[in-house]
């Protein structure tokens, strides 16, 4: 008896995060900094900053195959590999096995993903946009799906909080559509890529501005500013680009409130009924495959979406035997990614005299410009493009006439200017997407497995048109010469941007979480990963999750320090 | 069929003067008429036969020959040949390339009646650009073996410490980005 009580003191926090990643991270440093004695949970290895980042500063020659995986390998990354680019030898070790961590595809859907403290904050694209009141209110002026129960107001003073700590590097541009943040100098365009900004402009009344990215073009709270190496996802030396080992779980630790435990997979929440809130969480350690439990006051679930939902989904009791939480029978539904892989590209002509030093870990950026006033397209919402000009380097030697020395000669000087964008479009919610468990199948620690049947809609693939056709109309309109388009959606899931399946809302017969990211009818746990997503807007999310965090750690700290949790 | 090749060999050097803008440098050309023997140094093959090895160092030379800077087989192309065709490759790919690389050699034997890597160098370099160019202009969608040998072959090369650093510019830490600056002071393409 007595050794049960020590070792449930033992185990007993303020508060435990679920997950390191982006959202995990700032939960972690918010609760810390609030005094909250905090248990941090990763499924994954520990990986510390910089000495565990085994390949960051070596050079081509020192990877073998060219940094291409053995053919052997590859049946291991079955999943994984439908990126084309994760799967390298200078980055494999940052993306799960699917033969370790297997799921069911109704339809075809790609979970791409890494379990290690830090998650994908380490190899994350880094493309940082707020979203925009237009996007807050979107759901209720199209009558889809349900109200956010957030508006811009409410969120933009914790954009600003998140981006001072993290270091937004990119340009103001007073657009309603794209607020602004709180930035650091923006990185350059190259000189067609101006040539393409005047030209939309004159042309289109449209914007083009170098990419809002996490890299820091100068040094900020302690951390040394991007070298151009352009090698980020093998994880930063200068903690350069934002991430959790880099940023916020140095500064969580450093509160002396941060327990970090890896090796940890949850695998359900505590439900006390008479309380009528959670008291802990089910941990299955990773190694030893012991199952352990962990008590506290407040939870946080930041184990990425699908990671989330999945925990809630296990968390059954008399009072929830669909899920904590679940209500409103929307847990695991309403997943949304976003639409990409669409646009054009081409060759231009001029600038032979002129080239570009170092590896710009960026490109530019064409903020939304359709629907932006009433809908006057044949679809809802809108996209914007990522995209980036250079010269071309050896690989096109390859099929020129030349061999021999000539053919050195040729590949030694830079070739012609070439000039492509990618259209990122918004996928509406809907209640047919979804996700679920399968407790028949289980992987090798016992968990049950995720089946995903989600796909693309109508009004996706309306969109597709405009982002395929507006982008060769662009390129054509600056002179780009022989424009190609390319149209190839792949999964849903590819965009690795997966979210929406606990989403908030104002009625918990509809949703999962409150304005707060707070379970309607569990107020202890709270979702702050890309799971509460209402609706998906077409800018990259990652910003808008550390945003959504930092708010809910605070209020959740807030309330119990004032005795309301 | 010499008189084809000699025609082709002037038709490379005219075409390459066109697209360098006319300035084509002396010291080059004499590296492909100067040559070299392809020897496999001291690698030793796992997957390639010793003919397979021979032919492949000899092909990789006169794709990229020596000349101001190293030759293809002095930094180690051959043996990364066949360490990207024997661990990279599906079985399938393997056999394929195999099959190519002994029709290649088969070929160039039948024709000019010595093997590939103890032709003359004038031989060499007249046999492979027309099968280069038979490729290049009839095979838009497809890569021919020759191609997907010489892509290879200019993988290994400037993804080699030489290739990159010698032939092509490579900087570790830019420490700066500057999006449109002279080609003079990067003088030669990025390797990266």
């Amino acid at each position: 008896m007595n050794l049960n009580i020590k070792a449930q003191d033992e185990n007993t926090y303020d508060a435990i995060v679920v997950g390191t990643g982006i959202s995990g991270g700032w939960s972690a440093k918010e609760l810390t900094e609030n005094g909250l004695n905090t248990l941090v949970l990763e499924r994954g290895r520990d990986v510390k900053h910089v000495e565990d980042y085994p390949t960051a500063t070596m050079d081509p020659w020192e990877l073998p195959r060219a940094d291409q995986i053995p053919h052997e390998e590859r049946k291991h990354y079955e999943k994984q590999l439908r990126t084309g680019y994760t799967i390298r030898e200078s980055t494999k070790h940052w993306w799960i096995k699917d033969t370790d961590q297997p799921y069911e595809e109704v339809k075809r859907f790609d979970w791409i993903r890494g379990y290690h403290v830090g998650g994908r904050s380490i190899m994350w694209g880094r493309q940082s946009y707020r979203l925009s009141p237009m996007d807050f209110e979107a759901n209720a002026r199209d009558g889809i799906a349900v109200d956010w129960p957030v508006r811009y107001d409410d969120i933009a003073p914790w954009y600003d909080h998140v981006e001072k700590f993290a270091g937004i590097s990119g340009e103001s541009l007073g657009l309603p559509q794209l607020p602004d943040s709180d930035f650091l100098p923006p990185m350059e365009l190259n000189c067609v890529e101006d040539v393409l900004k005047e030209s939309m402009a004159d042309t289109f009344d449209r914007v083009l501005t170098i990419g809002r990215v996490a890299n820091l073009t100068q040094p900020h709270n302690g951390r040394g500013n991007c070298m151009y190496r352009n090698l980020c996802s093998r994880g930063c030396p200068y903690g350069a680009y934002f991430s959790s080992n880099a940023a916020t779980l140095p500064a969580a630790m450093e509160t002396g409130n941060m327990t970090l435990r890896p090796h940890s997979i949850v695998n359900s929440v505590i439900y006390d009924e008479e309380s009528g809130k959670a008291t802990g969480v089910r941990v299955v350690d990773a190694e030893s495959g012991e199952m352990i439990e962990f008590y506290a006051r407040i939870i946080f679930l930041n184990a990425s979406t699908v990671g989330s939902t999945s925990i809630l989904l296990n968390s059954k009791s008399d009072r929830f035997p669909d899920g904590l939480g679940n209500d409103s029978g929307e847990l695991g539904h309403n997943m949304m990614d976003h639409h990409f892989r669409v646009g054009a590209e081409g060759e231009y002509e001029g600038f032979e005299d002129e080239y570009y030093w170092g590896r710009r870990p960026n490109g530019f950026y064409i903020p939304r410009y359709r629907n932006l006033n009433g809908n006057d397209r044949d679809y809802l919402r809108g996209f914007g493009y990522q995209g980036s000009a250079s010269r071309e380097g050896w690989r096109r030697g390859v099929r020129e006439l030349a061999i021999g020395s000539e053919l050195k000669e040729l590949v030694a000087n830079p070739g012609g200017w070439t000039i492509g964008m990618t259209a990122f479009g918004e996928m509406l919610p809907d209640h047919s997407n979804r996700m679920w468990l399968n407790h028949d199948k289980t992987d090798k620690w016992g968990q049950p497995t995720v089946v995903f049947d989600v796909e693309f809609k109508e009004n996706e693939y309306s969109m597709r048109e405009d982002m395929k056709n507006d982008a060769a109309e662009m390129l054509e309109a600056a002179g780009v010469k022989n424009v190609s388009t390319y149209d190839d959606p792949g999964g849903p899931g590819l965009g690795i941007h997966e979210m929406g399946t606990a989403r908030m809302g104002r009625d918990p017969e509809t949703s999962v979480l409150n304005g707060w990211n707070q379970i309607h009818s569990v107020p202890n746990v709270f979702v702050t990963d890309g799971s509460f997503m209402t609706s998906a807007a077409c800018q990259n999310p990652s910003l808008s999750y550390m945003a959504f965090s930092a708010r809910a750690a605070n209020y959740a700290a807030d309330q119990l320090k004032k005795g309301e949790l | 069929m010499s008189t084809d090749n000699n025609i082709d060999r002037k038709e490379a050097i005219k075409r390459t003067g066109l697209i360098l803008g006319g300035v084509i440098f002396a010291p080059n050309i004499l590296g492909v008429l100067k040559g070299c023997t392809a020897t496999p140094g001291d690698w030793t093959p796992e997957l390639f036969t010793q003919r397979q090895a021979q032919v492949v160092t000899a092909l990789a030379d006169v794709i990229l020959p020596a000349d101001d800077t190293p030759a293809a087989s002095e930094v180690g192309v051959p043996e990364f040949i066949e360490k990207m065709v024997n661990e990279t490759y599906s079985e399938e790919q393997r056999q394929e390339f195999l099959d190519g690389l002994d029709d290649f050699s088969d070929n160039f034997q039948s024709e000019l009646q010595a093997e590939y890597f103890d032709g003359d160098d004038e031989q060499r370099y007249e046999f492979t650009y027309h099968q280069n160019r038979i490729a290049v202009e009839d095979s838009p969608e497809s890569s021919p073996f020759i191609l997907s040998f010489k892509e290879l072959t200019l993988l290994g090369y400037f993804t080699s410490e030489v290739g990159a650093t010698q032939v092509l510019r490579y900087e570790a830490v830019p420490g700066r980005y500057d999006g449109c600056i002279p080609v003079e002071e990067v003088g030669r393409t990025w390797a990266t």
